[in-house]
């Protein structure tokens, strides 16, 4: 029952952009209890439109259908290489400011933390998923 | 039959059916099966390039 309410949800059109206007929100909040309401604003509107678009292109396009409600077992393969491509991007990125910053002098934070807590998530995950099987 | 047709009778996007058709999509097995069971056939017979 609650498992299948949760898929209803999941599958709803709604989700995404619903999901921007809360994102926004906090953002504004956020922007507004560190004194810049206008960057808070902007941000709100930037993810408001967003999910505006989201919401009237979603009937037409795979990719943002395959985002919000049809995901079917290829999209799930593809959202499943993206992420992984998203992930070493960031890694790599991470890597790279890391090292910029020990060059400069620094001490590398909090690039070095965030690589030691992807190394960790990626172990973490490889051992988990070895274990499940 | 319209791939759209397809799709709906097996739970996944129009775009998925023709992937399959062009070969730039492999199917899961659970699919591979439910399209062979739909057109009565093997999934030999289905997806056997020879």
């Amino acid at each position: 029952m609650i498992s299948n309410r949760c898929q209803a949800v999941a599958r709803s059109r709604w989700l995404l952009p619903l999901f921007c206007l809360v994102l926004g929100g906090v953002v504004l909040l956020a922007s507004w209890l560190g004194g810049q309401l206008v960057a808070g604003l902007y941000g709100l509107a930037v993810l408001a439109f967003f999910g505006l678009v989201v919401l009237l292109v979603g009937g037409r396009s795979e990719t943002v259908r395959g985002l919000t409600t049809g995901r079917d077992e290829r999209f799930a393969q593809i959202d499943l290489r993206a992420t992984a491509v998203t992930g070493l991007v960031l890694i790599t990125a991470v890597i790279v400011a890391w090292l910029v910053e020990i060059a400069r002098g620094h001490s590398g934070n909090p690039y070095g933390w965030l690589g030691a807590v992807a190394g960790l998530s990626y172990i973490g995950a490889v051992a988990f998923f070895r274990w499940r099987g | 039959m319209a791939q759209g047709q397809l799709a709906e009778a097996m739970g996944v996007s129009r775009q998925t059916i023709n992937s399959i058709e062009n070969g730039r999509y492999t199917p899961s097995l659970p699919l591979a099966i439910a399209l062979a069971r739909y057109f009565g056939v093997t999934v030999e017979e289905m997806f056997d390039d020879q």
